[in-house]
């Protein structure tokens, strides 16, 4: 009894650890500042851009990532470890060395003709979409991957020889049974890519109503000491990602996603 | 006809080489074998689940080992049934007769005569998570013919479900297979259900055939000592044949020091002379025999002194075990109730046996 009191203590310590850093937020804040902030043409173009990156990031993690998962989770390929392990990269990686590596890439030849013939993404919109997909592609391929597990295959093989294609066994089988996980997993991988900073300050630089994002809107307000509002577009950040977890947590219990 | 050819399976360490089945259509074939006899495996293959290194499987004549699951045409119910969760019961039996073109009232023409004869209609709007155990097992079935499959593969269904539930089951399927005639393939590792469910047993072990014959093929006369030992079956003798006639039909063996003359028939026919051979008594076909009555003809050339060592109640039956005068081995002997009441048999007390010719079955002593 006296070990699981110290469990929950420890629980409490956490939680009053970070609600600390919060309220010590809320505090140092001038109230009256808050809606001047949160409306300036700046701030809103930075949450207008965050989310709009954030979401092509996710969706293109999804396009690759969720054929990715299914073909660890359920084929045995040559070279599967390989793969297993180098999606973990971005992971152990800083964001930074990440971001640089991607800057490194474009000029290398085939980037550079990438950027020539194709999209330009160095100090670019593509730029900022680029750095956070690949932030977040590894770790959406993993928790993609962990949803898919949880479906034994054993429904699927039944499906086929119900007479489902291997795409119908998926879409009607597999899918709705690990969706409330897929759902889960890519709002967490939105919200880190909301939060993302390190390589989209390298890739897409930190130019305001161009590729000022959310965290690069709170770095340039503290690099200019601006300290009301960098604590206010804190504020919103945080208020952004805790309603994306709150949304997790709203998605394991809704009645639609069993 | 369902036929599997030379089948050639690698998994781990595991492996099954030319593997060959037949299983005539209609009929309600058990694959019978221990854990890790590779019964799944056979299975899977046959169902399309577990790509195959070599061989052939026919359905009519016509190859099917390189089509696609779900255009072989054989339906499979696996151990856990994987009734789909998020679907209504109803739902899932329509899983397997869904179609461009079908309409709801064609699917549902072909889905309630199973819906009447498995008894699940008060189930329809379910879900599966809802169900206890038969019910489960009742819809898995359903889903599985929904489609008039040509094969269905069961693979130990059953195995989860008390005695009680699983008797019943066995019934189910039984007159369900009595009704529809169709093709099955089923999958177990317990005799009870083989002899209950069978039109014919194949007996797996290490992935190989070692018996294929009726139910009364296999459990009366095993063909060899690995099947006799999987059966668990008791009073096995290790004797040898002395000689077999030139005509072909009487064999002469040894046995608890004596020589017995057996007909051919009443032996494997891998048994050789001069080899060793296992000698089989069923339990129930050992008499023993009342003093003072006379003894018939038929049970005069084969009787024995013995000494009761143990009477056990089963309830059902006494079980007794005896061992001969002068000899070491134990003889094994089940009598009814009634029979047993009749008998003054007491532990320690010596008795008279007698065997019929019939009731001997020689079993080739070493392994090919």
């Amino acid at each position: 009894m006296r070990g699981l009191v110290g469990t929950v203590g420890a629980a409490m310590a956490l939680f009053i650890f970070y609600a600390g850093l919060l309220l010590s937020l809320f505090l140092t804040m001038e109230k009256r500042d808050f809606f001047t902030i949160l409306l300036a043409p700046e701030t809103l173009f930075s949450i207008r851009l965050s989310i709009l990156t954030a979401t092509l990031a996710t969706i293109l993690a999804l396009a690759l990532g969720l054929p990715a998962a299914y073909a660890l989770s359920r084929i045995s390929f040559p070279g599967r470890k390989w793969v297993d392990t180098l999606l973990e990269l971005p992971m152990i990686m800083s964001p930074i060395a990440l971001g640089a590596t991607l800057l490194v890439f474009f000029q290398t030849p085939v980037g550079r003709t990438i950027q020539e013939k194709g999209i330009f993404f160095v100090f670019e919109f593509p730029g900022i979409v680029l750095a956070q997909f690949a932030t977040i592609a590894g770790l959406a391929t993993r928790l993609l991957k962990v949803s898919l597990d949880e479906i034994s295959p054993r429904y699927e093989a039944v499906a086929r020889s119900l007479g489902a294609s291997p795409w119908e066994a998926f879409w009607k089988i597999t899918f709705p049974l690990a969706f409330r996980g897929l759902l889960g997993a890519l709002i967490l991988c939105w919200a880190k890519a909301v939060g993302e900073f390190g390589a989209t300050v390298t890739l897409a630089g930190a130019m305001a109503f161009k590729t000022e994002t959310m965290p690069i809107g709170i770095f340039l307000a503290l690099a200019s000491a601006d300290l009301q509002k960098t604590i206010i577009l804190i504020l919103i950040l945080a208020g952004i990602g805790l309603s994306a977890l709150y949304a997790v947590r709203l998605v394991e219990r809704h009645p639609l996603t069993r | 006809m369902i036929e599997v050819r030379g089948l050639q399976l690698e998994v781990g360490n595991f492996r099954i080489q030319g593997l060959d089945l037949v299983l005539p259509e209609g009929g309600f074939h058990v694959l019978l074998g221990p854990t890790g006899s590779g019964k799944t495996l056979i299975l899977e293959s046959i169902a399309g689940l577990r790509r195959i290194q070599g061989g052939r499987i026919l359905i009519q004549g016509k190859e099917i080992q390189h089509l696609p699951p779900e255009r072989r045409g054989i339906s499979y119910v696996p151990q856990d049934l994987a009734l789909f969760p998020h679907l209504t019961v109803r739902e899932n039996l329509r899983f397997g007769v869904r179609g461009p073109g079908r309409s709801r009232k064609a699917e549902w023409d072909r889905i309630f005569p199973l819906v009447e004869a498995l008894r699940i209609e008060p189930l329809l709007d379910r879900y599966p998570g809802g169900l206890s155990g038969g019910e489960k097992q009742r819809v898995a079935l359903g889903r599985a013919l929904a489609p008039s499959p040509r094969l269905l593969l069961l693979d130990e269904p059953l195995s989860a479900l008390d005695p009680g539930l699983r008797s019943d089951l066995q019934q189910l399927i039984r007159s369900l297979h009595r009704t529809l005639r169709f093709t099955a393939l089923h999958v177990t590792h317990d005799l009870e259900e083989a002899y209950l469910l069978a039109d014919t047993i194949i007996v797996l072990i290490d992935g190989r055939v070692e018996q294929k014959g009726s139910r009364e093929e296999v459990f009366l006369r095993p063909r060899s000592r690995r099947v006799a030992q999987f059966l668990g079956l008791p009073n096995l003798f290790r004797e040898s044949v002395i000689d077999v006639a030139e005509n072909g039909e009487t064999l002469t063996v040894s046995f608890w020091g004596r020589t017995i003359r057996l007909p051919l028939r009443q032996a494997s026919t891998m048994v050789r002379a001069d080899r060793p051979v296992d000698i089989y008594l069923r339990p129930e076909e050992v008499m023993i025999l009342r003093e003072g009555k006379p003894v018939k003809e038929s049970l005069r050339a084969n009787i024995f002194e013995a000494v009761v060592s143990r009477i056990q109640d089963r309830g059902i039956l006494q079980e007794i075990w005896v061992r001969p005068l002068g000899r070491p081995e134990t003889l094994k002997i089940h009598l009814p109730n009634y029979v047993f009441r009749n008998l003054s048999v007491q532990e320690g007390r010596e008795i008279r046996l007698a065997m019929r010719n019939e009731s001997f079955w020689v079993i080739p002593g070493d392994e090919p």
